[in-house]
Formats: C-alpha cells, structure tokens, sequence
C-alpha cells in the first residue's frame, strides 16, 4: 500500500481514500455514535417542549445542529452517503479482482503458492506418473470435490474446490444497502405518508401530509361506517376496529373492517389503525311511539339542539344526570308546542314506558347516551417498499454466503522423483472457518494417504 | 400460576450450574464441570416446559399467545437462549470452562426476571400479530450469540494477559487456549449478526404492516441499528484488518454491553414505540 501510495495522483489519492475499509470501519462508528444523540434528545417534538428541557443557548446550539430532527438533518445524510459511495467503491475496486480470481483459479501448485498454504503434506510413492494420477484424482471426487487435472514442466497438479460462493457474499451484502437505500429513496420521493381522522358516517378523498401543509388526494373516496372498541373483560384494550368503505367512481368497490396490524389497501394506498376518539359530543338516544305503540322514529338529541318532529313541535335535550335521585342515568327534555308553555320532563333509561304518564300524543323513552367516535387512520403510499424487502432479501442470502459458506481448496502435486518414486505434496487452504477446514483436512491427508496401500 | 414455579426452579439450576462450572474451575476437577452439563440440560428441560406451559396456561385464561411479550417474559427468553447456545458450543468445542463464564449470564438474567411482574396480561392491540414471533425469536437469538461472545471475549482477556506472563497455573490455566477463545468470540458473532439482521428486517417489516413505515428512528429501532454497526464494525476489522485477539474481544464487549442497553436501557431510560417490553 504505501509504495502505490508514493507515486499517487491526487486523483489516485481520492480514490484509495474511498476504497479504504479502514474508512468503512470509521464510518460505522461514527454513525453508531451519533445515532445514539437522537435517542437521547427527543426527535421531532414541539418547540415548546424543547424550552422546558433547554436553556435558551442549548436549546438554539442544538437547533442550528438539527438536533431535533438529527436523522433526517444534512450532516447525517452526508453521512449516509459517504458511506454508500465508500461502500461501492470497495466493491467496484475489489469485485472485479475477485471475479478474475474465481475464473482462473489457481490450479497448479508452484513453490510460490506452497509457501503461503500452512496446510500440506508431502510423501512418496513407488509406481508411474499416471497411475498415481487417477488414484489420487479418483480419492478426492470421493471425500472431496472432483479435481482438475493440469500437466506442466513434467508434473503433475490436481485442484479441486468448493464453496466459491463465499467469496460473493460479502459483495451482496454490500449490494443489499445500496439497494435498500434505493428503495427508501423511491419511497420518499414517489409516495407519501399522511394522517387522517374520520368521523363515523364521514368520509374523505383527501388527507394532509404529515410534516407538511400539503393534501394529498385520493384519487378515491374512504368512507367510516363505524368504528368500535373491544376490550378484555380486565378493561384494558382488545381491538380497535373500524368498518371502511372505498368508493371509486361512485361506486362502492371495497368494503373492509381493519384492526391494528390488519389494513387495507387500495390502489396502493394503505390504511392503518393507528387512533380513534370522540367526535364531537354524545348524543342522547331517543325512540318516540304513539300512544297506540307504533314507533315514530328516534331521535339523536344533542346538547341543547332543537330537533323539530312534524305536526308536534320542537324536542330538545337540555340536561344529563349519570344518577337521577337513585333511578340510574336520565335525560331531562324540553318540549315546546306551538301557542303552548313549553314543558320539561325527566325520562330514566330504567324506565323507558314512564313517559305514558304524561299522556300526551307521543310518548319519549330515552335508550342512554351514544357518543359519535372518529377512526384515526396512518395513510401511506410507498412504491419503494417492495425495493426495500428485495434488498432486505439480499442481505440475509449474501450474509449467508458470507458466514457460514468457505471457500475450500485443495491442491496434489505429483513428480517423478530422481529414485524413481512418485512425490506427492498435498495442501489445503480455506477462506474462513479455518478451524473446522483443518480437521476436513486432516480426514483428507488420512484419506488420500491411504490409497493404494 | 405452575410456568412461574418452573421458571423458579429454573433460575435455581442456573445458579446450580453456574456455582457447580466454577466450582469445576477452582477445584480443578472435570467431574463437577461433567455434572453442570447435567444440570444445565436438566434446566433447558424444565425451561423449555415452563415455556409451553405458560404458553398453554395464556390459552387457559382466554388470552392464548406466545410468551414473549413483556419484560418478564423476555428474560426468561433469553435465558433460555443463552442456556441452549451454551450448550451447543460446549458439545462442539468439548471444553466445559466456557459454562463459568456464559451461565451466570443466564442466572442472573433470570434473578433479574424474578423480580419483575410474571402475571400473564393479555395482548395489546398492537402486539397482536404473527410477525411476533419472527422478531422477538430471531432478535433474542441474535442477543443469545452476543452474550455468549461476550462471556468468552472475558475468558480471552483473562487468559491472554496470562499467556503474555507466561504463567499455566492457576483457574486461568484451564481456559482453552487463546487462539480457540478469539476464534470463538469471533464465531459467536456470526452467528448473532444474522439473527440480529434478521430481527431488525421482521421488526421493520412488521412496523410497515401496522403503522405504514418500515422505519422510523424510534429509540429501539435506532439502538438496534448501533448494535448492528457496531458487530459490523467488529466484522470489518477482524475479516479484512486482521483485528484479532484484546481489541476484538474489546470491541465484543463494547456490543454486548450496547445489546443490553437496546434491550433493557430503551425500554427503562428512554420512550418510544417498544414501552410495552417494560412492562
């Protein structure tokens, strides 16, 4: 390194710089480090709570910082790139080496080679040239690999290998980030995430995007039926549904309940469970009958809300009492008829046939208080996500290749020798897992050794 | 509740095994080491039934689901991790030392369970999915492989600043040899790492499927992230810079103690999308 190093251009300089693992090991340091500021200042929350924490100069210091907003800031997505371009960098310097290397292996073993391999053997044989040959190339097929057969200078070499993959793990696992990041780049700028809330019986073909003022349409209508809370019979939360409708071109084209990890999707818009309320106030159920018993309808009376009902008058609900003088919940109503006082009654839910009393030409019984709930719905759209689980994918198969795949060689070196006998070298190398390689290459060098004998 | 009374029977065999791995080290005497392994399987046994059974006793309640999904039951999973990873690196490698030093991991990771609530609550909403088990599975798996680099990553320091005097007497003499020890710290990692990727992948894809983002830099995701650039880190420099021996084995503890914090520290320390673990 250093004598290629002497003679560098600048260009060259900038070159090795990103080509440098010792950059890549700094890199991911660096990033672990940091990533953890982000953990420890709280992310994206308001301005006013930040003063709470921070004195003023802290507070404008670690603004101007990003701090705030550290993992989506310019310094750390500088960081981000720095490392992708010295991540491809190496790949691009080393792949190719690497690729020649696996095509043209080294199938005789010189001298050279044999120095360097600290797994080998040598012996000697009494017989010829050949007949050695395939007894040899025929024990290593067996208990190793089938080899290769090279003649040159009068000797003879057998290579065999396996577990060339390894060598390519690592470059897929590089592969992997970079196509990751692709996806999450596509994601970012073709899709968009957004939050919405629907009221019950309401619906949207807009919703506003989150960390922004924009709206981003539809391009369909969702509509809320209901939504609904389940509990356990402990009282703690079960499941949060809520019944949704898609209509497109007017129609409805889909119709889904979701829950908490089961959403809906729709021409590539996902809709998320994520929160729901109170929409408004409750409303007071109540069923109006004649005195005959035949049912006029039901009214949905909210706090001081004049509902008019034809030919009658006007109906409101003007007080709530969880308690009414012991007989449970009550709704006391005014009601108001043309040219008359207007009166006002009490109607306990215990008792819906009370009103009977009143003897007037309707009769009220109020059913108890129904609140009006709104869904709240994450909406995403993500056409990158699909890059991301390919590179996700990726990254499991080239760790794989990496870890738990060596790439074993072995090498036998056949020469007639000056007394007429047969020198054998046998060797071995592996490119991890060198402990387990060794003793395969023991079993191997007992094996072969043993032939003919 | 009878998972919570084979669990504390379990936490006394790991203190079993623990004292009887050390007691082998001091007295020098395989036997006691041979009945540890005895105890040791005798505890994957009573775990592993404390598991279903408290994983059928759920069912029972109306409730049924897995049993990973809170602190408690986290811990008792990753003990159980840790005991069965040990158990197959002492059949592989043949050397019983290692027990000294990665079951105590285990026991007081099961002391520390005790005194947390054991009561089986019911799911929330947000738990109740199948890409649960995947991740809990696989990132428990990773942190079992971390533990146990680390544990023999101490075994190393120990035994290296020994060879470096010179001296083979003592507890230390017995360790394996060094270059068995760091090639081991090494191993343990890559058999972490990929667990670990693969949790961080469940957990992403299982984020995206209930909340629409694969992503979003909550504390856990962002430390689970440091864990896996720091083993990354490890990778680098042990693979392609020759980093061996005191520095890797350095570099091992500065993870496993980063997977500790990941695991337990967010959960306590900080807020985010994973405050159900710490309950």
């Amino acid at each position: 390194m250093a004598d290629e190093k002497r003679a560098a251009s600048p260009m060259d300089r900038v070159w090795n710089f990103f080509i440098s693992v010792k950059l890549a090991i700094i890199t991911l340091i660096v990033l672990a480090v940091t990533s953890i500021l982000g953990t420890i200042i709280e992310q994206n929350q308001p301005p006013e709570k930040y003063h709470k924490i921070y004195e003023d100069w802290a507070f404008t210091l670690l603004d101007r910082l990003n701090m705030f907003d550290m993992y989506h800031s310019v310094w750390f997505l500088l960081m981000l790139v720095l490392f992708t371009v010295n991540l491809s960098c190496c790949t691009i310097d080393r792949f190719p080496k690497m690729l020649k290397v696996v095509r043209n292996p080294r199938t005789k073993l010189d001298e050279n080679l044999e120095k360097t391999l600290s797994l080998s053997d040598r012996w000697k044989k009494k017989g010829t040239l050949p007949e050695w040959t395939g007894k040899y190339a025929e024990a290593l097929s067996a208990s190793f690999v089938k080899p290769r057969v090279t003649e040159a200078d009068g000797q003879v070499h057998l290579y065999a290998e396996t577990g060339v993959a390894s060598r390519f793990g690592v470059y897929v696992t590089h592969l992997s980030i970079i196509i990751i990041f692709i996806g999450a780049i596509v994601g970012n700028v073709l899709g968009f995430k957004g939050y919405v809330n629907i009221p019950e019986g309401e619906s949207v073909a807009q919703v506003p995007v989150r960390g922004g003022s924009r709206m981003q349409d539809l391009g369909f209508t969702v509509r809320c039926n209901a939504f609904s809370l389940e509990t356990y019979p402990s009282g703690q939360p079960k499941a949060y549904k809520s019944d949704l409708s898609v209509i497109d071109g007017g129609r409805e084209t889909l119709r889904k309940t979701i829950v908490v990890n089961d959403p809906l999707q729709y021409k590539g818009i996902w809709f998320y469970q994520s929160s729901y309320g109170q929409a408004g106030g409750a409303t007071a159920q109540v069923a109006v009958t004649r005195q005959d018993g035949t049912p006029v309808g039901a009214l949905a009376l909210a706090p001081n809300e004049p509902v008019p009902i034809d030919g009658y008058g006007i109906v409101r609900g003007v007080n709530y009492d969880q308690n009414f003088q012991g007989n449970g919940p009550a709704l006391q109503v005014a009601v108001e008829k043309p040219g008359k006082p207007a009166a006002s009654f009490w109607l306990l839910q215990a008792r819906p046939d009370l009103d009977r009393q009143r003897a007037d030409s309707l009769i009220f019984s109020f059913g108890g208080l129904s609140a009006k709930m709104f869904t709240g719905l994450q909406v995403a759209k993500d056409p990158g996500v699909n890059i991301v689980w390919l590179g996700c994918a990726l990254m499991v198969i080239g760790l794989i290749m990496a870890f738990f795949l060596s790439h074993q060689r072995v090498w036998v070196r056949l020469a007639q020798g000056t007394d007429g006998r047969v020198e054998v070298v046998l060797a071995g190398a592996a490119s991890r897992n060198r402990l387990a390689f060794e003793k395969r290459f023991e079993k191997l060098q007992t094996g072969v050794k043993a032939v003919g004998q | 509740m009878s998972n919570v009374i084979l669990f504390n029977l379990t936490t006394v065999l790991f203190g079993v095994a623990s004292a009887l791995y050390l007691g082998a080290l001091y007295a020098k005497n395989e036997k006691i080491a041979v009945a540890g392994t005895w105890v040791c399987i005798l505890a994957a046994v009573v775990s592993t039934a404390a598991l279903g059974v408290r994983w059928y006793e759920s069912y029972q309640m109306g409730i049924g689901r897995i049993p990973v999904t809170n602190l408690y039951e986290s811990l008792v999973f990753f003990a159980w991790s840790v005991n069965l990873f040990y158990l197959i690196v002492e059949r592989k490698y043949r050397n019983r030392t290692f027990g000294a030093f990665v079951m105590p991991i285990a026991f007081f990771t099961m002391v520390f369970a005790v005194y947390n609530d054991s009561s089986i609550q019911p799911l929330v909403p947000a738990l109740q999915s199948y890409w649960l088990h995947a991740h809990v599975i696989t990132c428990f798996v990773g942190y079992a492989g971390f533990a146990v680099s680390a544990g023999v990553a101490i075994m190393y320091l120990l035994k290296a600043r020994q060879e470096e005097a010179k001296i083979s007497e003592g507890v230390v003499g017995l360790l394996p040899p060094c270059k068995t020890l760091d090639e081991l710290v090494y191993r343990a990692i890559i058999w972490g790492f990929p667990f670990l990727t693969v949790g961080i992948i469940t957990g992403a894809a299982w984020a995206n499927y209930a909340w629409g983002t694969y992503w979003s830099w909550d504390p856990k995701e962002t430390w689970s992230l440091i864990i896996w650039l720091i083993y990354a880190a490890f990778l680098h420099a042990r693979v392609t810079r020759g980093w061996h021996g005191r520095r890797a084995a350095i570099l091992s503890l500065v993870g496993f103690l980063a997977t500790i914090f990941c695991y337990l520290g967010v959960n306590l320390v900080l807020s985010g999308l994973h405050s159900y673990g710490g309950g």
